[in-house]
């Protein structure tokens, strides 16, 4: 609750966005109401594998009120079909398969959910009536279900032209493998697994198409988290080409790496939109959402640790496989998550070889999307490695974490494939979580509670979430997702306009972008606007808003333009105050002289001179207040920190419950700290849920089995604690933007604090706790009492 | 006897106001408010009753807008998230849901207040476990709870000062 | 997710309800809480034609006496069950059982004769009825009125003896043998969820602390209330001790079959009930004033 005082950058400033929304003005997918707007629904298979041989939908379209149905053999008509992942260069990575497919399932289908025709009526009520109006003939085939389903050469492959359910396949040797092996004291294994759960925003996918033909243009409504990245994407597909196309996306109710695709149903809403020439709205209902709106996370990994009887891991082999589904996602095939999990899996680790094979298989789900730190199955894995490691050797988790953590300017400075550990300060978070949470004392509550029968447990675990990574050697590593642009202006009435490519869906950049152009401009927060969500008007962007880029990247580029803005503002200033452009300063909205009171001029009323009474410029006097910003992420650096949480495990029922749960982080300056705390939280609270609740669980014989809210379980407000959260600032990189990302760190290494946590409280019955997904019902098979199914 | 209907006008009081609508007998309350009367403050979130998102007052009492057909509320005095402030002076429970940051993404918000709304004006000064339990059956993806308890913890105090 | 089409009535009386229930047979369905009819009504797992809203029907809702104990209407809302004195005071399982239903939005419109009527197999009320030897009054135009048991009631998981033309017109719930000690004990996963099992139990003990008469219910266990007589049975003239309770609990799932599903096998869904049997009755002797 805080007022915007002389700094705004630090302070908990209340949102501006936050009016409209409390108010229900927010506008979000389902609210854009067009005018001759129809409403489309998809039919969808209940076979997970098998051959389309036949969709009849004569009598859906004889249903009055329904104006179209659309099939694959439509969409062959209409559309190209789409080649996921070209458009990042995925393509030219050896070992990827990257089969493309249609709005609508053309000759098979390949998961539960899969879209086999499209339904355009008057009413979402009118689409479903017709969707079962819909014959449909499916042969079956062998459903492909599991990893050893997938690496199966017998059985059927899902795209006949990848000819195997490989998808993805690399080798990754960092430094003296063997070597490492040679000099450890021990190695140990184990087979290491992360379920399939999924980001579920509260705000389903949907898009509203409309297609304009006299001006020969497509515009889309779309609940995404990058705008433009539907207008990179859908011109091959839909034939319409990117100058034709406006993509508008207000308000939107959360993605967590979900929405940065474009999803078939996005093309086939389009296509069916341009052929009818009327506007349709599709809005995914949640039965369709769960089963095919996206998952996550199904890697398993058999583990060798290389180890000293010290407690140091000094070299790992990790086979990992990553089930990624049917459909892969564009422009991000879930498949590369496997690279970037064997790659992640160093973190602060002083580790000194790596040999990791990463593997991805397709299999008859729904397509695996990127979901909060994507490659957060690497962090798992060597969170568990390090507890695996300190009850094989009797140790204490957290001396097994002091002796394998890297210390700060100490050898080594730079990661495995050459990332510099740039500030990093694990240990520093380590420490103060440990104090936190006094855990000599907590020992001794826990023997104590254990001999009451009951089962405390504490867990820690640290990250790193390059937010972007420090330079290698000077550089900044390619990256796909590019610099940041961001347009910044001060308009005709004296405003100043920052136009952005993050597209906000819960980050509140229309209030932390603000607060950086209050402070380094020397404006009125209240006087400043942010423009987002328009492809018309924002930079061009792949990624808008994900991968916890927009703290450094956006905040920079805003940081730098506003300098940049200020210099132009000053120096037309000068010309029309008569003075000298070093003397002036801006504050509170107003330029004034400095030690001259009385001179001082509104940046309104410089505004207006500027629009209105342009004669009392000086010739050749630069007085365009518009900045083009290219931020490339300065020296970059690492969030990161430590997790740390007490659990308490009812035996008996296998329920588990919070104590405490400590975050110990460092994410530079913070620029709104309710702002990030929020976000620590928020990843906190669906690693709660990855844990204890969430399972996209399908059947031996692929059939979906969460496939609705009481299936599919969400933590909720009484089993989810407050959250401590203790913020460490030791090093700043950056001469000028030191505000480092923390949108994925929650749910990058809670899973791993609350699973360690949860294994410590049942040591006493010699669990091994090999798995992120601890329902109660596993709860009870480690505890003994249930055999294991 | 009384003979059914498959469409109908359905009137009722919606935030103070007399509002009418010709409606399909089985449109849910929840697209009544949103298509028929353009009120799209309340959010559809499960269709199911799982997730609160479309939480509204009926009579006072918090209901489920997506499980509760429009012609059941025909008489009724519903409000909706757009019903609470007054003007521009948001009402206490939004003002406090403002101030502790309550929200990210906002799409479940409109069902957190409402709820919050219901709670307060029958147990003013609720405990935090209580206001925990009274949430429970309200999901937000974002917040991971703490603020929106924070919210209404704030709420209740400010009224009780 | 919408409902198929179906027209709508609003009777106002029971005997319009009857009548429309005579007419339209098993193409009718009537509504009250719609807390569970909606969302099946949304995922087109329901399709009457007709749906009659009780919601209007005059005299149907209501909470009075009866024999010691509680009668409720139909369409008595479960908030107003959980907010009555009456009930409170007489049926400290119900009252112990409803804030377990669901959340609040949920018990504001669910109504108690909807939940017995639906008859899910993980509901409370059922499980209540049970327990509590209910008497469930049903009506139709053509038979007239029926007073059944719950155990004649209750015939498998959604299914009851009410016949296509019936109402369930009340739930008449009698008072508790003196000196009994209730308790309604469930796990779920999450505060309000549908539990994985619950157990009502009574016990009632005699001038020596001795267990004088007891009951048990278990919930989602079976696709009925599961009683079990021949449990309660031997639970009679034994003392309360551990060891007690635990042979009753491990008597009362003994013979259990149980089958798998999203949330766990049989049996750990076994070991649950187990579990939930002893602190149940551990609860239950305690209030009935049994030395901790
Ligand atoms: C998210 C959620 C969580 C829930 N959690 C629980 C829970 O934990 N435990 C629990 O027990 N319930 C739970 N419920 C269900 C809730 O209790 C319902 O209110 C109840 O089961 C049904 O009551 P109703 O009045 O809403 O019935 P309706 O939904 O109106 O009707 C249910 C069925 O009963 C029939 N019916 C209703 N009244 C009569 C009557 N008088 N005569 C003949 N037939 C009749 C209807 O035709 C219909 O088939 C939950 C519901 C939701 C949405
Ligand atoms: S939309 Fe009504 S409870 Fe989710
Ligand atoms: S704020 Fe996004 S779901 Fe609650």
């Amino acid at each position: 609750m805080t007022e915007v005082g002389a700094r705004a950058v630090g302070a908990s400033v209340r949102r501006v966005e936050d009016p409209r929304i409390l108010t229900g003005r927010g506008r979000y997918l389902d609210d854009v109401v067009l005018p001759g707007m129809l409403h489309a629904a998809f039919l969808r298979s209940y076979a997970p594998h098998g051959r389309l041989l036949s969709v009849d939908v004569a009598e859906a379209l004889e249903l009055p009120g329904v104006v179209a149905v659309y099939t694959g053999a439509d969409m062959q008509r209409l559309t190209e079909p789409g080649k996921p992942g070209v458009i990042a260069g995925m393509d030219q990575m050896p070992g990827m398969a990257l089969p493309a497919s249609y709005g609508l399932a053309v000759d098979k289908v390949r998961h539960v959910g899969d879209p086999i025709a499209l339904v355009v009526a008057e009413s979402r009520y009118l689409a479903e009536d017709a969707l079962e109006l819909i014959e449909v003939d499916i042969e079956p085939l062998e459903a492909v279900v599991s990893y050893a389903d997938a690496l199966d050469p017998a059985k059927p492959p899902l795209f006949e032209e990848v000819g195997s359910n490989l998808a993805f396949q690399m080798e990754l040797p960092l430094g003296d493998v063997d070597g490492a092996f040679a000099r450890a004291d021990r190695v140990l294994t184990a087979t290491i697994s992360v379920h399939r759960h999924h980001p579920n925003p509260m705000e389903t996918r949907g898009i509203v198409a409309s297609w304009d033909s006299a001006a020969q243009k497509l515009t889309l409504h779309a609940s995404t988290q990058s705008p433009h990245m539907l207008r990179l994407l859908l011109p091959p597909q839909i034939g319409v080409p990117m100058e034709q196309i406006r993509v508008l996306a207000a308000d939107v109710g959360g993605g967590f790496g979900l929405k940065n695709s474009v999803f078939r149903e996005d093309v086939a809403v389009a296509a069916a939109a341009k052929d009818l020439g009327r506007p349709v709205k599709w809005v995914e209902d949640r039965l369709e959402h769960l089963a095919t709106g996206g998952h996550a996370r199904e890697e398993k990994a058999d583990v060798e640790l290389a180890v000293t009887d010290d407690g140091r891991i000094i070299g790992a082999r990790l086979d990992l496989v990553l089930n990624v589904g049917a459909y892969l996602a564009d422009p991000f095939p879930g498949s590369t998550m496997a690279m970037a999990a064997v790659m992640f899996f160093q973190g602060p680790m002083k580790l000194e070889a790596l040999g990791a094979k990463a593997t991805s298989v397709f299999s008859n789900k729904a397509t695996y999307v990127s979901y909060r730190g994507p490659w957060a199955t690497g962090d798992f894995l060597r969170e568990r490695s390090l507890d695996i490691v300190a009850r094989e050797l009797g140790l204490d988790p957290v001396e097994v974490r002091r002796r394998n953590y890297v210390v700060r300017d100490e050898s080594p400075l730079a990661m495995l494939t050459g990332t510099p550990y740039l500030g990093v300060t694990t240990r520093e978070c380590l420490e103060e979580a440990v104090r936190l949470l006094d855990v000599p004392a907590f020992r001794e509550r826990q023997e104590a509670a254990r001999a009451e029968g009951r089962y405390l447990g504490l867990g820690l675990a640290a990250y790193l979430e390059g937010a972007p990574p420090p330079k290698t050697n000077g550089e900044r590593q390619a990256d796909i997702v590019g610099d940041e642009t961001t347009y910044l202006a001060v308009d005709e009435r004296g405003r100043v306009v920052i136009t952005t490519r993050q597209q906000p869906h819960g980050q509140g950049h229309q209030t932390t972008l603000a607060q950086v152009a209050a402070d380094e401009l020397g404006v009125r927060f209240t006087d400043i606007d942010v423009l987002w969500g328009d492809t018309d008007i924002t930079p061009v962007a792949l990624i808008g808003t994900g991968g916890s880029r927009a703290a450094t990247m956006a905040n920079g580029s805003v940081l730098h333009g506003s300098r940049a803005l200020k210099a132009k503002v000053l120096a037309l200033a000068a010309e029309l105050l008569e003075a000298d452009a070093g003397d002036l300063e801006l504050a509170d909205s107003t330029v004034s002289v400095r030690g001259t009171p009385g001179i001082a001029l509104p940046l309104a009323e410089l505004a207006r001179i500027v629009a209105t009474e342009p004669e009392r410029l000086p010739d050749g006097v630069d007085a365009d207040l518009r900045i083009t910003e290219v931020f490339d992420g300065g020296e970059g650096g690492w969030s990161g920190g430590v997790h740390a949480c007490v659990v308490e495990v009812d035996v008996e029922t296998g329920l588990v419950a919070f104590e405490r749960y400590v975050v110990v982080e460092d994410c530079g300056l913070p620029v709104n700290p309710a702002i990030v705390e929020g976000q620590i939280r928020g990843g906190v609270a669906q690693a709660v849920g990855a844990v204890l609740l969430e399972h996209a669980a399908y059947d031996e014989d692929g059939q979906f089995v969460a496939a609705s809210f009481l299936d599919y379980l969400m933590p909720t407000s009484t089993l989810v604690p407050d959250i401590e959260v203790h913020h460490v600032q030791t090093v700043l990189n950056d001469p000028d933007v030191n505000f480092r990302g923390v949108g994925e760190g929650g749910m990058i290494v809670a899973p791993a604090a609350i699973t360690s946590a949860i294994e410590d409280a049942l040591a006493p019955f010699g669990a091994q706790v090999r798995e992120q997904h601890l329902p109660p019902s596993r709860i009870l098979e480690l505890v003994g009492t249930v055999p294991v199914r | 006897m009384t003979s059914p209907l498959t469409s109908t006008d359905i009137s009722l009081r919606v935030n103070g106001e007399e509002r009418s609508a010709t409606a399909d007998v089985r449109t849910t309350l929840a697209d009544f408010l949103r298509e028929g009367l353009g009120l799209t403050g309340t959010h559809l979130g499960c269709e199911h009753g799982v997730c609160g998102a479309c939480t509204v007052l009926l009579d006072g009492a918090a209901v489920r807008s997506c499980l509760l057909l429009a012609v059941q509320a025909r008489g009724a005095e519903v409000t909706t998230v757009e019903g609470l402030a007054e003007g521009d002076r948001l009402h206490p429970v939004q003002q406090a849901f403002h101030d502790s940051h309550a929200f990210q993404c906002g799409f479940c918000t409109p069902g957190f207040v409402m709820t919050t709304v219901a709670l307060l004006a029958e147990e003013p000064t609720p405990s935090r476990e209580r206001i925990r339990e009274c949430l429970s059956g309200n999901v937000c993806r974002c917040t991971g709870y703490q603020s929106i308890v924070d919210g209404v913890a704030l709420a209740a105090s400010r009224d009780a000062g | 997710m919408k409902p198929a089409p179906f027209a709508y009535a609003a009777p106002t009386t029971e005997d319009e309800v009857l009548d429309l229930l005579a007419e339209h047979g098993d193409e009718g369905k009537v509504i009250a809480g719609g807390q569970s009819l909606l969302p099946m009504l949304s995922m087109r797992l329901a399709r009457p034609s007709v749906l009659i809203d009780l919601n209007g029907v005059a005299g149907l809702a209501g909470i009075t006496e009866f024999d010691g104990g509680v009668a409720f209407g139909a369409t008595t809302r479960e908030r107003a069950a959980e907010r009555s004195a009456l009930v409170g005071d007489r049926l400290p399982v119900l009252a112990e059982a409803l804030p377990l239903i669901g959340h609040e939005a949920i018990r504001n419109r669910g109504t108690i004769g909807g939940s017995i009527a639906h008859a899910d197999a993980s509901a409370e009320l059922p499980a209540v009825a049970a327990v509590t030897d209910a008497q469930l009054v049903l009506r139709s135009r053509a038979g007239g009125e029926r007073v059944l048991s719950a155990a004649e009631f209750f015939q498998g998981h959604y299914t009851t003896a009410l016949a296509d033309d019936e109402l369930l017109t009340e739930v008449r719930i009698p008072g508790s043998p003196p000196g009994a000690g209730w308790a309604f004990t469930e796990v779920a996963r999450r505060h309000g969820d549908f539990a994985l099992v619950g157990v009502a139990a009574m016990v009632v003990l005699d001038d020596a602390g001795s267990v004088e008469a007891a009951r048990l219910c278990l919930m989602g266990v079976a696709d009925v209330p599961l009683r079990l007589p021949a449990v309660e049975a031997s639970l009679a003239g034994q003392p309360v001790s551990a060891d007690t309770v635990a042979a009753a609990a491990t008597d009362a799932v003994a013979g259990l079959e149980l089958a798998s599903d999203v949330h766990g096998s049989g049996d750990f869904r076994r070991h649950l009930a187990e579990v939930t049997v002893r602190r149940a009755l551990t609860t239950a002797a305690d209030r009935a004033g049994a030395p901790a």
